[in-house]
């Protein structure tokens, strides 16, 4: 076997990863190669450490704040019951259906100063907004409250699957030499798990990286917000895109800390027990202790928040035109792009799967695309655009939308496959070929069947992501095809919140489905 | 696309000089009533680009002609003005609704070949942005010209004014009297102190105000006036306009920085508690310095570059004019119509009177990178 050189199999890794990666390498190149003069020149001396520095404090405070919520939750409903577990274990990825923007408006209205929690408290007490502290989710911790918020099911789901799948026996084994609760958690169960919780944080801190609308809105300087104002204020989308290149500097940090933390640290199940756990009872008090605070981490994180924006939309008697095309092309592009993108995933996991270099080069590419802001990849295909001398009409509107999608979103494919693939035993893989599988036969026969757990998750989380997107789709779509994230974003920019709530709630509502089912798969893998 | 090619047959069959002819001879006969020849206008091109009549073959219901707008309003009403007038005129329309500078580096990138007829934008700045960039090409047409005063047109007709917006400021009645408000000087007064909220300085109507600032006061000035602004802000700039006008109700600040609409909205709201909000503010429209007028804004229309049926765009900028028009794009949105002998939509008469300024509304556009500037170090957020 050749080591990889010119091999016929790096061909396909190759042209896709140019494929993905193109639309940010045009818009940094335009940026790099256009950008400068005065504006830059401002941006550089004035904003970018500032924006730098809110950005890393921001993506620091929601990625310990996701790992405070996720990885105790998981370890928790992997391994013990008490009342209501069965319904959190998938009731916990609900809030994934929630865009982060839309959390930002809810909780804003909620926490505001005329907001009906300062409210009462006034009322209450008779004294004036200026008399008390209440804490200001208009700040960096209130920002990286709302993006954990709405992203810590990925820490979950990658740490929930690394929980139920580990091994019995060593678990047993640990449990025999006397470590148990505390000590098995933090000396056993985290470690063996630490790969995939260190996967799905980096999605999770990847998409906090690009967020803007959320940002935008509770007034943050950000690099998403600073790429945003340096397109919209100076009128310079070359020096958003010089920018943007700060913003993937920093995610891809991030990104690659995580994967020399894995490279080290992975452990991989050798045992051929593949029996999940057995669970045992927790003790009446620790059961209401976890009981009332996975209740209270959904009611913050999911109901209320949408109870409030129901409210909203009651109250002010808020109706929305022509909800119903809008589910549509949503529905339409988000199956589109999802089957771009996981056919992008499953090429990058499975080709290559036995060269390291091409892989590295290949997540490092999807996690840019994945960590640039919508706007910056739709500037990209704009750049591309210019190129073919075509309007933005049609299928060439599709056609640019779909690769978009599949270059910002083919990395949150990628990671939850590359996971399944890592948690198998190599010699697996060793065996089949040993029998003789390969090519396509390997592909059918082993491949399939051993990365479906992973595909599904894959698959949903793809089709929520894109579901929920905002800036490409708003860029780039063709005449008529509206999605609910860009009607609801139009009533939002108008400050018509109550109006925005229901084709908002209706973004929720088609997330919901996949979700669930996700959320049915992880139970039913942790039955068998 | 398959729709415009067909266009040019439909402009045969209706020379466009026949057209403008109609519309002058409407406009001598009936000079006290220019909204006749409006109305003329857009029947005119109704009759003969609708299918129906111009032409019997059974293909042309293929050919109807379309026009493309490129829109960075995005209202409900807009949606249901567009429909009547497809119906009126006869033609498809397609919208494409973005953020302005978004629209503008599509149309660079389509270039040639951009379908967009029509742009709408919600701030003078952005026309001036489409302007600047070569996207839009002039227009003189008298009917128009005639219609809309002369600062809220471009002088060489690249865009023009459909209605107007207000940036001014809503304010506690408890703790100032008006005219302790009288001038956007007095915000920047020591006595402010603590009392003022406003929205982020990335916000158009932020920066078009700074605009007009820069334009009257220059560079220094106007940094001067952003600084000390900053400096009696109640909180860290947050929120939309409307937030700001609920943290005066709630007793956070005293005065906020908002539009005129928004404080309008509140009062017209269902919801009880907006309508309390609304009621313990008032509003008022500062001038710069006495006698100076006060800042407008405006939401305006271009016709594009590469606009294949000038006269098809020409006339639905009329048709905007028009009373119908007027009253559509403003009923929903509470913006001022353009002409005063529009009615006031419900609640805007509680804006108290105003006399606008005379500067030519491209100001904010060209000072617009500058006002960013200024306003980053100003520390405005």
């Amino acid at each position: 076997m050749p080591r990889f050189a010119l091999s016929i199999r790096s061909i396909p890794p190759v042209l896709l990863i140019a494929l993905v990666g193109l639309p940010v390498l045009v818009a940094v190149w335009a940026g790099l190669t256009a950008g400068g003069g005065a504006t830059w020149d401002h941006i550089l001396q004035n904003r970018l450490v500032p924006y730098s520095l809110t950005t890393i404090w921001v993506l620091i405070l929601a990625g310990l704040l996701m790992f405070a919520i996720a990885v105790p939750a998981a370890w928790v409903i992997s391994l013990f019951d008490f009342p209501g577990r069965r319904v959190f274990s998938w009731a916990l990825i609900l809030p994934l259906a929630m865009p982060g923007y839309v959390m930002a408006y809810a909780w804003a209205d909620l926490m505001g100063v005329a907001g009906p929690l300062q409210s009462s408290i006034r009322d209450a007490t008779g004294w004036s907004a200026r008399d008390y502290w209440f804490p200001n989710l208009f700040s960096v911790p209130g920002l990286a409250f709302v993006l954990a918020s709405t992203l810590f099911p990925y820490v979950y789901i990658t740490a929930r699957a690394a929980f139920t799948m580990q091994s019995a026996a060593t678990l047993e084994a640990a449990r025999s030499l006397g470590t148990t609760g505390w000590g098995l958690f933090a000396r056993v169960g985290l470690p063996v798990a630490i790969p995939a919780v260190l996967g799905g944080l980096s999605l999770a801190l990847m998409e906090a990286a690009a967020d803007y609308g959320a940002a935008e809105f509770l007034g943050i300087q950000t690099l998403g917000v600073g790429i945003v104002r340096s397109w919209n204020s100076f009128g310079e989308p070359n020096t958003a895109a010089r920018l943007a290149l700060a913003l993937i500097f920093i995610a891809g940090s991030f990104f690659i800390i995580a994967k020399l933390f894995q490279g080290q640290r992975g452990t991989q199940q050798t045992s051929s027990r593949w029996l999940n756990p057995r669970r045992t009872e927790l003790p009446p008090q620790s059961a209401w202790i976890a009981t009332l605070s996975y209740t209270l981490i959904l009611l913050i994180c999911f109901f209320a928040p949408v109870a409030r924006l129901l409210w909203l939309a009651i109250e002010s008697r808020a109706t929305a035109v022509e909800l119903w095309p809008l589910v549509q092309s949503s529905v339409i592009l988000g199956t589109m792009g999802t089957i771009g993108a996981f056919i992008a995933a499953l090429v990058f996991t499975l080709s290559t799967k036995r060269n390291r270099e091409l892989r590295f080069g290949a997540r490092l590419v999807a996690a840019a695309g994945y960590a640039a802001p919508g706007v910056v990849l739709g500037l990209g295909a704009l750049f591309i655009l210019r190129e073919t001398g075509q309007a933005l009409t049609g299928w060439v509107a599709i056609g640019f939308l779909l690769w978009i999608y599949v270059s910002r979103f083919t990395s949150a494919g990628v990671e939850p496959l590359q996971a399944t693939l890592e948690r198998l035993p190599k010699n697996l893989d060793n065996a089949a070929r040993s029998l003789g599988a390969r090519g396509m036969n390997q592909f059918v026969r082993v491949d399939v069947p051993l990365l479906a757990p992973g595909a599904l998750a894959a698959g949903l989380i793809l089709f929520v992501e894109i579901l929920k997107e905002l800036p490409a789709t708003l860029m780039l779509r063709p005449f008529g095809w509206d999605t609910l994230a860009v009607r609801a974003h139009a009533y939002a920019t108008d400050e018509r919140l109550a109006q925005a709530t229901l084709p908002a709630l209706l973004i929720v509502l088609a997330g919901l489905g996949p979700v669930l089912l996700l959320s049915w798969r992880l139970s039913r893998t942790e039955r068998t | 696309m398959q729709d415009s090619n067909q266009v040019p047959e439909i402009e045969a069959q209706c020379p466009v000089a026949n057209v403008s002819q109609l519309c002058q001879n409407a406009n001598m006969i009936q000079r006290t009533r220019i909204f006749a020849s409006l109305s003329l206008l857009v029947g005119a091109v109704a009759a003969c680009s609708n299918p129906a009549e111009t032409a019997d073959a059974p293909e042309a219901a293929e050919a109807t002609p379309t026009l493309t707008l490129y829109s960075s309003r995005h209202y409900d009403s807009d949606k249901a003005l567009f429909a009547m007038f497809e119906e009126q005129a006869g033609v498809k329309i397609n919208v494409r609704e973005a953020s302005a500078d978004q629209l503008i580096e599509t149309m660079k990138a389509e270039a040639d070949m951009s379908p967009a007829d029509v742009i709408i934008t919600a701030d003078a700045g952005s026309l001036w942005r489409f302007q600047d960039a070569g996207l839009t090409q002039p227009l003189l047409s008298e009917t128009l010209t005639e219609v809309v005063p002369e600062n809220y047109r471009e002088p060489d007709g690249h865009w023009y004014g459909m209605a107007r917006r207000l940036r001014g400021i809503a304010y506690d009645p408890a703790r100032w009297n008006a005219d302790e408000l009288a001038t956007w000087d007095t915000l920047a007064s020591e006595d402010k102190a603590g009392e003022i909220c406003v929205r982020s300085s990335s916000n158009i109507y932020n920066l078009s105000l700074m605009g007009e600032l820069i334009h009257r006061y220059g560079s220094e000035a106007a940094g001067e006036w952003a600084t000390s602004i900053v400096g009696n802000m109640a909180r860290n700039p947050q929120g939309g306009d409307t937030d700001q006008i609920r943290a005066i109700a709630a007793g956070e600040c005293s005065i906020a920085i908002v539009n005129h609409y928004y404080w309008v909205r509140l009062g017209a709201s269902a919801a009880e508690t907006d309508q309390q909000v609304a009621a313990s503010t008032s509003f008022l429209v500062p001038e710069f310095t006495e006698g100076s007028g006060s800042h407008v804004n405006i939401t305006g229309a271009a016709v594009t570059v590469t606009a294949d049926n000038p006269v098809l765009a020409e006339t639905f900028l009329a048709f905007l004019l028009s009373e119908t028009g007027q009253s559509y794009l403003t009923t929903e949105t509470k913006e001022l119509p353009l002409l005063d002998t529009t009615a006031l939509p419900d609640g805007v008469e509680a804006v108290p009177a105003f006399v606008a300024s005379d500067v030519n509304l491209g100001v904010y556009g060209e000072n617009q990178a500058e006002a960013q500037r200024l306003f980053d170090i100003a520390g405005w957020n």
